[in-house]
């Protein structure tokens, strides 16, 4: 039908030439032979190739995009295990950080009241020894002191005086 | 006026035979554009590589196809008409190889300028989107065509003889002559510019050379542009015109 | 309508003339094919330019909807285009053929 409707459009152009609207039987018979060619090429040679290595990329994209997910997921899980993880070693080390600063508060409280008690006991002893020196001292003293108290009485009188009378006078002064 | 000599039209567009000359299979430069325009898409379909990571000629391949599929079938179809892809795709690249041998050196004529390649296409469509409605959709498909269901029994004989001048003669018709008008006009305008070219350039208005040069190389690259937007043009209608048989109701 | 005047008075002298038929009938499918393209131009060109106009309006409300809006003006400029290339199928018709 198509090609009775050609033809006959083919011949009017045989008889008008010069016509540049009306086609020509031969160049449509080549153009009809070209298409149905790239068709039948394009349906059963060349396209499928093509559209199964397109489904081979989608598939291999989804494969790949799911095991990025997957790693992903697992990459969070784990990064979640290490977290708790490390929460919990966190706490215990604070904990052994804890314990260790009170063990250590007591031992220094401990060794400040040992060393009170010592310094304590050191300056007791000390004080002890500076009275009894100082007694001793007195004790040395007393004498010479009785004696320059004598002699310098003696000599604000005018007349001697016993150290031994003065004895008691000196005892007051010197306990005084 | 600058002693034009404007060849006439036979010489533009009319090719004598080289092969079987005077028979049915005389074989003109037309008749090896068509050949070309099917051996070059099916060479780059064949030599192209089917690898996971496209490249070059794949790329090509795949992005005619992705064209057709995205801006052709999905719009204008929807996505049962995927089915269609092999057709569509030899119609698109049929077209566009067809078209652009306007612009190839030494062939410099589209295929399409004649009414030889239009007008079988467009018997074809029509040919393939009655068959199309009919399968689906059965007598119902002209009745639809013929009249909306809500036109008054009265004005059908009317709108129904409109309706199907419109949908069986003015479509292929319209097809046929947008493709080959555009591919002539763009024919007629680029050998119009050369020949300006050519006579400006022999005698004392030369200097001219610098207006119409640049036009003409401009019009080769616009001509690039009409060449692919009417194969496009043409794979579009072709799916609207299927997708419209498919669902008439729409 | 004064050029189709024109035209009509040039065609009734050319008539008139003393020219073969065949130069008269070469001069008058000249004359006719100017007016048929320029006269089928004019209305193709308003309805493309208001189309194209309104379709980058719309791209420019809605660029998300830009594809969808791009495809459908292509096809209303391959239907409105019709009309003028069919003006420039006569004009081939009455110069060449």
């Amino acid at each position: 039908m198509l090609l009775l409707l050609a033809a006959e459009a083919a011949e009017e152009a045989g008889e008008a030439a010069s016509n540049p609207i009306l086609p020509d039987m031969s160049e449509m018979v080549w153009g009809v032979l070209s298409f149905a060619l790239l068709y039948a090429l394009i349906n059963y040679v060349l396209l499928p190739p093509i559209l199964r290595a397109r489904n081979d990329r989608a598939a291999t994209i989804q494969a790949d995009r799911d095991a990025a997910e997957a790693a992903r997921a697992r990459a969070v899980s784990a990064s979640a295990e290490v977290d708790d993880q490390l929460s919990g070693v966190r706490a215990e080390a604070a904990e052994l950080v804890d314990e260790a600063r009170a063990e250590a508060e007591a031992e220094r409280q401990r060794l400040v009241a040992r060393a009170e008690r010592e310094v304590n006991a050191m300056q007791e002893i000390a004080d002890g020894e500076i009275e009894r020196e100082r007694e001793e001292a007195m004790v040395s003293l007393r004498p010479q002191v009785a004696d320059l108290a004598a002699d310098a009485a003696s000599r604000v009188m005018g007349r001697s005086v016993d150290a031994s009378a003065a004895g008691p006078a000196i005892d007051r002064v010197m306990n005084s | 006026m600058f002693g034009l000599e404007y060849p006439p039209i036979d010489n533009l567009v009319v090719w004598p035979d080289a092969l079987f000359e005077g028979t049915i299979l005389g074989f003109n430069k037309i008749a090896l554009i068509s050949l070309l325009a099917m051996l070059i898409p099916a060479a780059i379909f064949f030599f192209s590589k089917k690898d996971l990571v496209p490249r070059g000629l794949q790329n090509v391949a795949e992005g005619a196809v992705e064209l057709v599929e995205k801006e052709v079938i999905l719009p204008a179809i929807g996505p049962d008409g995927l089915r269609y892809l092999p057709l569509l795709l030899s119609v698109f690249l049929f077209v566009f190889f067809g078209n652009i041998f306007e612009v190839i050196p030494v062939f410099q004529m589209p295929a399409n300028a004649r009414m030889a390649n239009p007008m079988f296409l467009a018997l074809m469509v029509l040919v393939v989107f009655t068959f199309i409605g009919f399968k689906y959709n059965g007598a119902k498909f002209f009745t639809d065509i013929a009249w909306p269901p809500d036109v008054p029994v009265g004005l059908r004989p009317l709108v129904g003889f409109i309706e199907l001048l419109s949908t069986f003669i003015l479509r292929p018709f319209g097809l046929a002559v947008r493709l080959f008008a555009n591919m002539l006009a763009g024919h007629i305008l680029l050998v119009t510019f050369g020949v300006l070219c050519i006579a400006v350039a022999s005698g004392w208005l030369f200097p001219l050379l610098a207006l119409t040069f640049p036009m003409l190389v401009l019009l080769t690259g616009f001509e690039i542009f009409v060449s692919f937007l009417q194969a496009f043009v043409f794979a579009l209608l072709t799916a609207v015109y299927i997708g419209l048989s498919l669902h008439p109701a729409h | 309508m004064s050029v189709l005047a024109t035209i009509a008075a040039e065609a009734v002298e050319l008539a008139q003339s003393e020219l073969p038929a065949a130069d008269q009938k070469g001069i008058a499918g000249a004359a006719g094919a100017g007016m048929a393209y320029g006269l089928a131009a004019i209305g193709p060109g308003i309805g493309i330019g208001y189309l194209v106009g309104q379709a980058v309006q719309a791209m420019a409300r809605q660029p998300e909807s830009a594809g969808t809006v791009r495809t459908n003006m292509f096809l209303g400029i391959a239907f409105t285009e019709a009309l003028a290339l069919i003006g420039f199928v006569v004009f081939i018709l009455l110069k060449f053929a």
